[in-house]
């Protein structure tokens, strides 16, 4: 009864701390994966050779993360630290300058995660990086098809996400078995004519 | 002395009380503990961050639940949470394969696919791979395991031998406990349950990071009342002839403080350093045994420690050095002044990939028992004596993904006990998925594994207070030892639909038994020793199909657990499995603030053991909850019925017990609980 007592006593005097409530919660889940996924992951050599590099997180298109992965600035994978860079989504207008840095920039990614704001420049982004050994993530609808990697699906309000690893082969981005097996769905295809561009 | 009506009130104005300061600060809860989940994600494994049920008590280490090497069912945290219960028994006798019999207000048997008893200790009780069974008796005492229930990650259920994963004694199954971390008990709880007998059941939790450290304490009080206040208590005796009885007053009261705070320190990415302690003190009221009351006003101390370090060498690579010690002293007013027991265990382990899709685990253990007992006036005799045993294991296992498809995998352990001999035991399984998508797996597996007598059972050294009946030692001790062999199918038929369904034939030898000589005739005077007598069969079946989304989830269930004694009326001094159990679970959130949660469960009775005196009762039982939450979440109001369709509960006469008593059955309870 003493604790009891104490406790109704003490408890409201505990300072309270105030939430980021401009990320969701899914997406939340979703940074957690990706900061997840890069331990499960091996790339070329000529990707991930200097030590002294940083493992690059690009975000394509409208960030819908906002500050959920402040906690990973502290944060490192495979002994090397976690940059998070974004990018606005591919321009329509002819190659600049400006335009032929970012691009260059989205190729030095090893994770880019493709915000559903590029739906309708999925493929063009895709085909972008294709060569450039980057694992390819997002949450559109067909993103499998279209020749993404990875993409989140949401079931029984939970994250789930699928798999294509004819598109990791191509990348040569090499995925564990432990990270296929928690799959919701490996899927073996290349890309489909029909997939969005 | 104030009535049971004054009490009652007075608990309903504390719960008041808590609703009126706790809820005035709601919207501030709500946000500390949207930043605190906000913080745990990137702690999460991805398993975690899935939801998917992990478990680790089929081979040491995660797994995913439809590709273990031996059948599992998980009790997840919101399945305790939703149920209202406050005791782990009941919250297991909802779970296919598991029998569970109470024995009066707090004390429950508790055995996976049968062979349990009070002194039983073929199922293997672990709490976070360590532990939780009592090495006099080879029993656990559920009541008095300091933990509190809403501390309870899951509760994984291992249906079969799995001793090449946890050494002699997980011999019919395990039990396995897995409590949360801190890091995911960050910000406050209170939680107060009161049922209209005045039991109540109260846990308060603070949990907090800093740093590189995260902590929570957790410390709860629980007061069960006896059978009489609640309305039940009768007794009845085991013979026929005796009288007497009905003057018996049930004094199965309970008063028990429990406590338990475990700390995390990260020392970088790779190295984590965990600590825990936790610690129970009970005041119990009556047991009879044997014929009198030995634990008449027993107080039991029971202290739990452990340190561990974790370290991730590579990706590949990671493993864990870890102590325990578990303390244990009752003081009793009638045989024994005092039995404790001290046990010391050292255990590491190390997982490392040395070729492509081939996991392996090494590791071991040494345990040092040190048990005393100090004896009090009735008895002459020292019941068990005082003993030093000493325990080492070596496992080795290996899981090969030998294609996208099949996975085969290998467990084989050795343990040394110094109070009989060295065995082994082995766990061998293939998976296999029967589509590419792996949503419908096959399993074949065999294992073997033994279990030591416990202390009481080589030792028994004591003659009854009748004076007819001389328990003596057991002079030649060998293990017992069982083989498995099994097959499963998991099934995800569809993305709501999972069908799971195991079928097992399970060979015991070497049971050990009471055999009773009287000698000289005639009786009445009998001498009473343990030992291996002969074996028995057990076969059996259980399938499961859950049904959910998002607005729920279903579960229907069935096993059928069989077992056949190689002799008529051969001793195991244990109950054998209820053959049919059936249940039924469900819960519907019937909008974000409702849920509805419904168990059911059914177990048929169970025909006489000769050494147990009398057999046990075919049951039903339902329960009935309703939660509404409140301040987004923070607050939940939770009311129920727990075994709606009994008022009482028939007596169980367990080993030992001339007497028995009803306990009640049907309970109207309420508990609120805030976080904050």
């Amino acid at each position: 009864m003493i604790v009891l007592v104490l406790a109704l006593f003490v408890t409201p005097f505990v300072p309270k701390a105030r939430a980021d409530s401009t990320v969701s919660r899914e997406y939340q889940v979703k940074a957690a994966f990706l900061y997840n996924f890069m331990n499960f992951v091996d790339w070329p050599e000529e990707k991930s050779s200097d030590s002294n590099e940083p493992i690059i997180v690009g975000i394509i298109g409208s960030d819908p993360f906002g500050g959920a992965f402040e906690p990973v600035k502290n944060k490192k994978v495979k002994g090397k630290n976690v940059v998070i860079r974004r990018f606005e989504g591919l321009k329509e207008q002819k190659e600049s300058d400006e335009n032929d840095q970012e691009i260059e920039a989205i190729r030095e990614c090893h994770v880019l995660f493709i915000c559903r704001s590029e739906e309708k420049k999925l493929k063009k982004t895709i085909n972008l990086v294709k060569e450039n050994n980057v694992l390819t993530v997002s949450d559109i609808e067909g993103f499998p098809e279209a020749g993404g990697i990875i993409n989140f699906v949401m079931e029984d309000q939970k994250v789930r996400f699928e798999i294509n690893v004819t598109a990791a082969k191509r990348a040569k981005v090499k995925i564990r078995s432990q990270l296929l097996r928690l799959a919701k769905r490996v899927v073996e295809e290349e890309p489909s004519d029909e997939a969005k561009s | 002395m104030s009535s049971r009506g004054d009490v009652l009130t007075g608990k309903f104005i504390f719960v008041l009380m808590l609703l009126v300061l706790f809820g005035s600060d709601a919207r501030l809860l709500a946000e500390q503990q949207d930043a605190n989940n906000k913080k745990d994600f990137f702690e999460m494994s991805i398993e975690e961050l899935m939801e998917v049920p992990i478990v680790v008590s089929a081979s040491r280490l995660p797994t995913r639940l439809q590709y273990l090497s031996a059948p599992v069912t998980v009790i997840t945290a919101e399945d305790i949470h939703y149920s209202g219960l406050t005791t782990i028994p009941e919250i297991l006798q909802f779970s296919p394969g598991v029998d569970v019999r109470r024995l009066d207000r707090q004390r429950y048997i508790v055995g996976v696919r049968g062979l349990f008893g009070m002194y039983s200790d073929r199922t293997l009780v672990l709490i976070d791979g360590r532990p939780a069974t009592d090495p006099i008796h080879g029993t656990t005492h559920w009541e008095k395991l300091p933990i509190l229930i809403e501390d309870i990650e899951r509760i994984e259920i291992v249906r079969g031998p799995v001793g090449a994963a946890w050494g002699a004694n997980a011999f019919t199954g395990v039990i396995n406990i897995i409590t949360k971390k801190p890091d995911q008990c960050l910000g406050g709880l209170a939680s107060t349950t009161v049922s209209e007998f005045g039991d109540t059941y109260t846990h308060l939790r603070y949990g907090h990071r800093q740093g590189q450290w995260s902590w929570k304490v957790s410390a709860g009080y629980e007061d069960v009342e006896d059978s009489d206040a609640a309305g039940a208590g009768r007794y009845h005796s085991s013979s026929y002839t005796a009288t007497g009885f009905d003057s018996y007053t049930a004094r199965d009261w309970g008063r028990l403080w429990k406590f338990d705070t475990q700390a995390e320190y990260r020392l970088n990415d790779v190295t984590r350093l965990s600590f825990g302690a936790a610690h129970s003190s009970a005041q119990e009221g009556d047991f009879e045994f044997m014929g009198y009351f030995p634990r008449r006003d027993v107080l039991t101390e029971y202290t739990r420690l452990f340190a561990r370090l974790d370290h991730q060498f590579d990706n590949d690579t990671s493993g864990y050095i870890q102590w325990f010690g578990n303390f244990w002293n009752t003081h009793c007013r009638v045989i024994t002044e005092q039995m404790r027991y001290l046990q010391n265990d050292i255990e590491g382990q190390i997982n490392f990939k040395p070729a492509e899709n081939h996991n392996i685990s090494v590791g071991g253990n040494v345990r040092w028992n040190r048990i005393q007992t100090d004896n009090y006036s009735l008895i002459s005799e020292n019941i068990v004596g005082d003993d030093d045993e000493y325990w080492g294991g070596i496992f080795l296992m290996d899981r090969w993904s030998v294609t996208n498809r099949l996975t085969l995998e290998g467990q084989i352990r050795v343990d040394h006990y110094s109070e009989t001999t060295t065995d082994w035991s082995t766990r061998l399984a293939a998976l296999y998925a029967l589509d590419e998508q792996q949503n419908h797996i096959l399993r074949l597996s065999f294992a073997r594994a033994f279990r030591s007598p416990c202390l009481i059972l080589r030792n028994l050294n004591f003659t009854n207070l009748s004076g007819v009946t001389v328990f003596t030692p057991t002079a030649d001790v060998h293990n017992e030892g069982t083989y498995t062999l099994e097959a499963g199918y998991s099934g995800k038929l569809s993305d709501n639909l999972q069908l799971n369904v195991d079928g097992y034939y399970q060979r015991f030898e070497r049971l050990f038994g009471l055999v009773i000589t009287p000698d000289p005739p005639p009786p009445p005077m009998v001498y009473a020793t343990f030992k291996n007598i002969d074996g028995a069969n057990a076969y059996g079946v259980e399938c499961s199909l859950t049904y959910h989304n998002s607005k729920g989830r279903l579960t229907a269930w069935y096993a059928y657990n069989g077992l056949a004694t190689d002799q008529i009326d051969q001793s195991t001094r244990s109950f054998p499995p209820a053959s049919h159990k059936a249940g039924l679970t469900g819960r519907v959130f019937l909008n974000a603030d409702w849920t509805l949660n419904s168990n059911y469960v059914f177990q048929n009775g169970v025909p006489y053991d000769p050494s147990l005196i009398g057999g046990l009762h075919s049951f039903n039982r339902l329960d009935l909850t309703l939660s509404r939450k409140f301040a987004k979440g923070k607050g939940e109001l939770v009311v129920g019925v727990s075994d709606v369709l009994n008022e009482t509960t028939d007596p169980v006469f367990e080993a030992g017990h001339f007497t028995a008593l009803e306990t009640p059955g049907r309970m109207l309870f309420a508990r609120l609980q805030l976080k904050f």
